[in-house]
């Protein structure tokens, strides 16, 4: 057992993110996030599953697209009040 | 020729099953592409969270000294969207409790603690759905 808590401890060591890359660009790492939300709602929403990969798409690109006006919103009332 | 009888899943029997294995409510109410499409996303995000912020971003509140329900709540709110992801979560809060490994920290053990987080709240929704629809299934003749 405790040979067995080793080996899957050390397969989820937080070693993924020790590479730069990955570490400026967190933000991509919501993508996969939005995707799995997307698809899991529109699966429990829709009565057909034939619709879910469309609707699931219509609703990750929303998520993305209000994400980004939201960030750039925030930064633009951030710069404006830095200014003032 | 009398037909066999229709057997009905209770309700709590398949939101408990949703809960063990993400998913298998729907299967139990033989709604098999619904289940495996969800069951696979839920444990996906799940596992996910785990390969970036490292098995110790599921961290269970610890229950000596605490006197009432709200101090686990307010001790380790995130535990409590992770624990809806079903046995994984707890298997994950042991080994992260016995095993000798680093914490991660920043932005990894955010983004890792919000994947297992939100595994386990759209688990949740899943273990609602898979409940009424098998409330709600019509008898097949």
């Amino acid at each position: 057992m405790t040979v067995l808590t080793s080996i899957i401890a050390q397969t989820f060591e937080p070693r993924l993110f020790q590479t730069p890359m990955l570490w400026d660009q967190w933000y991509l790492l919501l993508l996969p996030l939005c995707i799995g939300i997307a698809v899991v709602y529109k699966s429990i929403k829709c009565n057909a599953m034939s619709r879910v990969p469309r609707e699931a798409l219509q609703l990750f690109v929303t998520i993305i697209v209000v994400m980004v006006v939201a960030a750039v919103a925030l930064g633009a009332l951030v710069r404006f009040l830095e200014r003032s | 020729m009398a037909s066999r009888p229709e057997i009905t899943i209770p309700p709590p029997i398949v939101a408990l099953a949703s809960w063990v294995v993400p998913g298998a409510g729907y299967l139990l109410i033989r709604q098999w592409a619904r289940g495996l499409t969800i069951g696979i996303t839920i444990l996906t995000l799940f596992i996910g969270g785990l390969l970036v912020g490292g098995v110790r971003v599921v961290d269970a509140p610890v229950l000596a000294g605490i006197e009432t329900a709200r101090d686990v709540v307010t001790q380790k709110p995130w535990f409590i969207g992770q624990i809806l992801a079903g046995p994984i979560s707890i298997a994950s809060a042991y080994i992260a409790h016995n095993a000798n490994i680093p914490l991660s920290h920043g932005r990894a053990n955010e983004i890792g603690t919000l994947y297992t987080a939100i595994a386990g709240m759209l688990n949740l929704l899943a273990i609602i759905d898979s409940a009424y629809r098998a409330g709600h299934m019509e008898p097949k003749r």
